[in-house]
């Protein structure tokens, strides 16, 4: 068996990479927000326009992995899961698009959005009564996005756009903490209290945020404004530590 | 019914050597006792029914689908008994979770604030033996060796049953907590 390569090698491999200036490096973006901010629609026209400016883009969204959202799925259908094991299973799905999606992506230098990223675990567990350091915990090595576009709204304008157009399912509505029979009642219940942790979350993680209860083409023209503004900054030292164990399994399997 | 239910950990690398030492702790005649076993909640079996490679599944995601096993464990199996007054086996339990992760070479760290949500047991048993080679009555490290990591399962499971033996690994710092 071939020996590991030690994890200093491939640090100092990890910011060579990322760090030479000959190289357009791909940039990591999460989109964040309660149900109803738009981000979804937002994600979309910001991905064409990366796409038309030369980025080659890819897009992860919030419980899609290929391995763990089956998983997910058959238990949600079944309102089979604790507050505990809903956070054990959106952080193994992160963890396995990190690994599968992000990573790969990124080292080649592709940009990828992110449509939700970790902090939608940690806003939504927080509400549901687990302690705010456990869930950050289940996350590292810890990936930090180059921005986290945080799509502001009341939590009235949420439950306006969410419930005028379908009944939000039971997790989305949080009846598994609120008790309440009624989804669109529980929604509204919930979400002030999701709203609440992605204000905090902003200001601890230093969000941009974007004040989505207006117009779309106004919230497009603002995006791209602060994209061009942090399009070349440097890149986070912070990160080293995930890039390398993700490299370290790589060479390993390879 | 037991006038004090306890949780009793067994931890080992050994899957069959696990199921042994749990029966041999809940003798037949003794309706008192539980036992509480890896995967019964599914997700394991459910991510080798779908037939995806999992080959390169990490060995973080192996330990964060087990807590999130663990923790339906905890919720459908053994609160409820010892809520009952029963005495409860869980085999495995959590120190054979941080084993395989200290041998894979994860921080001690994440592994003890992943399992900050599980009971401290009353008892803890660790099991002698190396991992199965027969998929029969295997067990979690058995599933993790044959899933990979850097490391080929041989040398993962030596790693891990001397991380339970010595409650030290070659990974660096950090040991379990002795019985």
């Amino acid at each position: 068996m071939a020996r590991p390569t030690p994890l200093s090698s491939l640090r100092a491999r990890v910011r060579a990479r990322f760090s030479d200036p000959s190289r357009r490096r791909g940039l990591l973006i999460a989109f964040e927000g309660p149900d109803g901010s738009g981000k979804t629609t937002q994600r979309k026209l910001f991905k064409t326009w990366l796409q038309s400016e030369g980025h080659d883009v890819v897009t992860t969204k919030w419980n899609s992995s290929d391995l763990i959202k089956p998983l997910v799925k058959s238990r949600k259908a079944l309102h089979a899961l604790s507050p505990t094991e809903f956070s054990l299973l959106h952080a193994s799905d992160f963890r396995h698009r990190v690994e599968s999606i992000i990573l790969p992506a990124l080292w080649t230098g592709r940009t990828v959005i992110a449509d939700r990223f970790l902090f939608t675990g940690l806003a939504r567990d927080v509400p549901r009564g687990l302690d705010l350091d456990w869930v950050l915990n289940l996350y590292p090595p810890l990936l930090w996005p180059d921005i986290v576009f945080y799509f502001s709204v009341s939590p009235a304008t949420s439950g306006l756009r969410v419930t005028t157009t379908r009944v939000p399912n039971f997790y989305e509505a949080g009846q598994d903490v609120t008790d309440v029979d009624d989804p669109v009642e529980s929604y509204h219940r919930f979400i002030g209290r999701v709203i609440r942790e992605y204000e905090s979350l902003a200001l601890i993680f230093n969000f941009v945020t974007i004040d989505a209860e207006r117009s779309i083409r106004e919230q497009h023209e603002e995006l791209r404004r602060l994209f061009r503004e942090s399009e070349q900054r440097a890149w986070s030292d912070w990160n080293v530590d995930a890039v390398a164990e993700w490299l370290s399994r790589r060479n390993g399997t390879a | 019914m037991s006038a004090r239910p306890s949780l009793i950990a067994v931890d080992g690398a050994s899957g069959p050597a696990l199921i042994t030492a749990a029966r041999r702790l809940t003798p037949k005649q003794e309706s008192i006792r539980r036992v509480s076993r890896w995967d019964a909640s599914g997700l394991f079996e459910q991510l080798v029914m779908a037939g995806d490679d999992i080959s390169t599944v990490s060995p973080r995601l192996l330990l964060l689908l087990y807590a999130a096993d663990l923790a339906f464990r905890l919720r459908w199996e053994i609160e409820p008994a010892l809520a009952e007054g029963h005495t409860v086996v869980a085999a495995p339990y959590v120190d054979t979770a941080i084993a395989f992760g200290r041998a894979c070479g994860l921080p001690m760290k994440w592994l003890r604030s992943l399992f900050l949500f599980a009971r401290k047991p009353s008892r803890r048993h660790r099991i002698a033996g190396a991992p199965a080679t027969s998929r029969a009555e295997a067990g979690f490290i058995e599933f993790g060796c044959a899933h990979r990591t850097p490391l080929d399962g041989r040398e993962l499971g030596a790693r891990t049953r001397d991380y339970l033996r010595t409650g030290r690994g070659s990974g660096g710092r950090g040991r379990l907590r002795r019985r």
